[in-house]
């Protein structure tokens, strides 16, 4: 029995200052319900996924629930860093597999901007194994990624400007994206005269604080028969999974994300994929920072280990090239609201393979995408493959 | 509006790697190593994630370490105002252990030979300092 996605809502990512995390959740899930065109009392469970601390609500799941109206149905509340929002579409995906329900809703929502920069930074540097590392040496995020740039840097020659390229792409499609939280193009010189804020990374290699929400809804095959909507139905065709430990330096190497390689492995062995390139349309990778899309494009085999630098100078990342990643600005500029993020990259996918991103659509020869989504610093790996 | 204020001050049971903290205060920096499979930990851990046996030998981790990696910070989370400065953060190898530590000199090279030390920041708390094996590296920021 497949299981497809009939549904998907986004918020305007951003500063959301004008909204509850309860408010902003409802955004998405109202969309998303409308896009779909059922009625709310089709759905039978919801899956919240928020990583939190940074929101006064502390544990937000029934507040977002209630509010949107699905008290009884739920809530799975999850949590997996930065690669929530995948863990939440994992859940409803599995709760259909198992025929606990046939119409379960991913709700994915952050807000990150309700405490000051330094509170934001420790949180995510609370976020590896506290007392072995931010206890004693302060390390933030940023400086997780920074230390992988290094390393990378040093093995492969990448170069910051390399990077910036990543920060430039991204910001070229953030702009004609109305959902990021980053309209405006920006130049290579600007990224790469940005201030450092964990060498060897900049401002402009980090993706920002953002709130936003995002909601696919999912549902078995015979259910989407039932209910007419096959033609707009976007399948899961794989689904690959994996985690890294928390000590950094527990680690064999710092050029790559293990958990990236594994759970592609996974994923591409469900959806039959042995050539990623040429048989996906478009992918969403996790450029929370620049380096991360340059290691992803390694590490989902989309290039050699050590060519990402090369990949993203040649433009093979770009409208045109090899394969087209992140035409919706990625993390880097849409924004990267922790919990909304993977939710938000399948939201992004499905509209490309049903032909509805607008400037950015993509060319479709083989109407398959993938969407990659880390939590940490491959803490946690999620992998996508979505076809129709 | 503003919430009301709320703090969040946690506990740390170290009992079970108490020595570790000790070996700080003497200037010394431990790992494990599992008696029964011969697992090795840094950091330290008394039950053994491989063969679930709880039986471990305290190793000193000495030396000449090689950095891996690093990341000097210029934006500082809540806790770490009182450095002041930008600090180095890297991760050495020293034989099977990798250790996390600050770098004490501007921005080191990844393949740079450093040596192991603790100390205590102004906050009290101990940590691993690596010092530059050679010479300092050109000041580049
Ligand atoms: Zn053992």
């Amino acid at each position: 029995m497949r299981v497809g996605i009939i549904g998907v809502g986004c918020s305007k990512f951003g500063v959301r200052d004008d909204v509850t995390l309860q408010e902003l959740a409802f955004e998405a899930v109202k969309e998303a319900i409308e896009d779909a065109g059922i009625s709310k009392e089709d759905i039978e469970m919801s899956v919240v996924g928020t990583a939190g601390t940074r929101s006064y609500e502390l544990m937000p799941a029934v507040p977002i629930n209630e509010y949107c109206g699905f008290t009884g149905k739920g809530p799975i509340r999850v949590e997996a860093a930065c690669a929530t929002g995948s863990a939440a579409v994992y859940t409803a995906y599995s709760t259909i597999k198992s025929g606990i329900a046939d119409v379960v809703i991913a709700i994915g929502v952050e807000k990150m901007n309700e405490v000051d920069t330094p509170t934001s930074l420790a949180v995510g540097g609370r976020s590896g194994s506290y007392l072995w590392e931010f206890h004693q040496y302060g390390t933030t995020f940023p400086g997780y990624y920074a230390m992988h740039a290094s390393a990378h840097m040093a093995r492969y020659g990448t170069t910051e400007k390399q990077l910036a390229m990543v920060a430039v792409k991204n910001h070229r499609n953030a702009a004609k994206n109305p959902k990021a939280q980053f309209q405006k193009e920006i130049t290579l010189e600007k990224a790469l005269s940005s201030r450092y804020v964990a060498y060897p990374l900049r401002l402009f290699d980090c993706s920002a604080i953002t709130d936003g929400s995002a909601a696919a809804i999912l549902a078995s095959e015979e259910k989407i028969k039932e209910l007419g909507l096959k033609d707009q139905a976007v399948w899961i065709e794989g689904i690959g999974y994996s985690s890294d430990t928390a000590n950094l330096s527990k680690r064999i190497d710092y050029v790559g994300l293990k958990a990236t390689v594994e759970a592609s492995r996974m994923a591409y062995k469900m959806a039959k994929i042995d050539d990623p390139v040429k048989q996906l349309d478009v992918a969403a990778l996790h450029d929370c920072f620049t380096i991360a899309e340059i290691m992803a494009y390694e590490d989902l085999g989309f290039c050699k280990k050590g060519e990402g630098g090369k990949f993203i100078e040649n433009g093979d990342s770009d409208f045109g090239g090899k394969i087209p990643v992140n035409t919706f600005g990625g993390l880097k500029a849409k924004g990267h609201p922790l919990g909304a993020t993977g939710v938000g990259m399948v939201y992004e996918i499905v509209k490309q393979l049903r032909g509805e991103a607008g400037e950015l659509q993509v060319d479709l020869k083989n109407y398959k995408g993938l969407t990659h989504n880390i939590g940490g610093t491959g803490h946690f790996g999620w992998v996508f493959i979505l076809g129709v | 509006m503003e919430s009301r204020t709320f703090i969040l001050k946690h506990k740390l049971p170290i009992a079970r790697v108490e020595k570790y903290w000790k070996g700080l205060e003497e200037g010394k920096v431990y790992g494990t190593v599992c008696k029964i499979c011969g697992a090795k930990y840094y950091p330290p851990q008394v039950d053994c994630s491989k063969c679930y046996n709880s039986e471990v030998e305290w190793v000193e981790i000495s030396g000449e370490g090689t950095i891996e990696c690093f990341t000097q910070l210029h934006s500082f989370p809540q806790g770490f105002e009182f450095v002041g400065r930008p600090y180095t953060i890297a991760i050495a190898k020293f034989g099977d252990f990798k250790v996390m530590g600050w770098y004490e000199g501007d921005i080191p090279k990844v393949g740079e030979k450093v040596k192991i030390k603790t100390g205590k920041d102004e906050t009290g708390v101990w940590k691993v300092y690596f010092e530059p094996w050679g010479e300092l590296n050109e000041h580049r920021l």
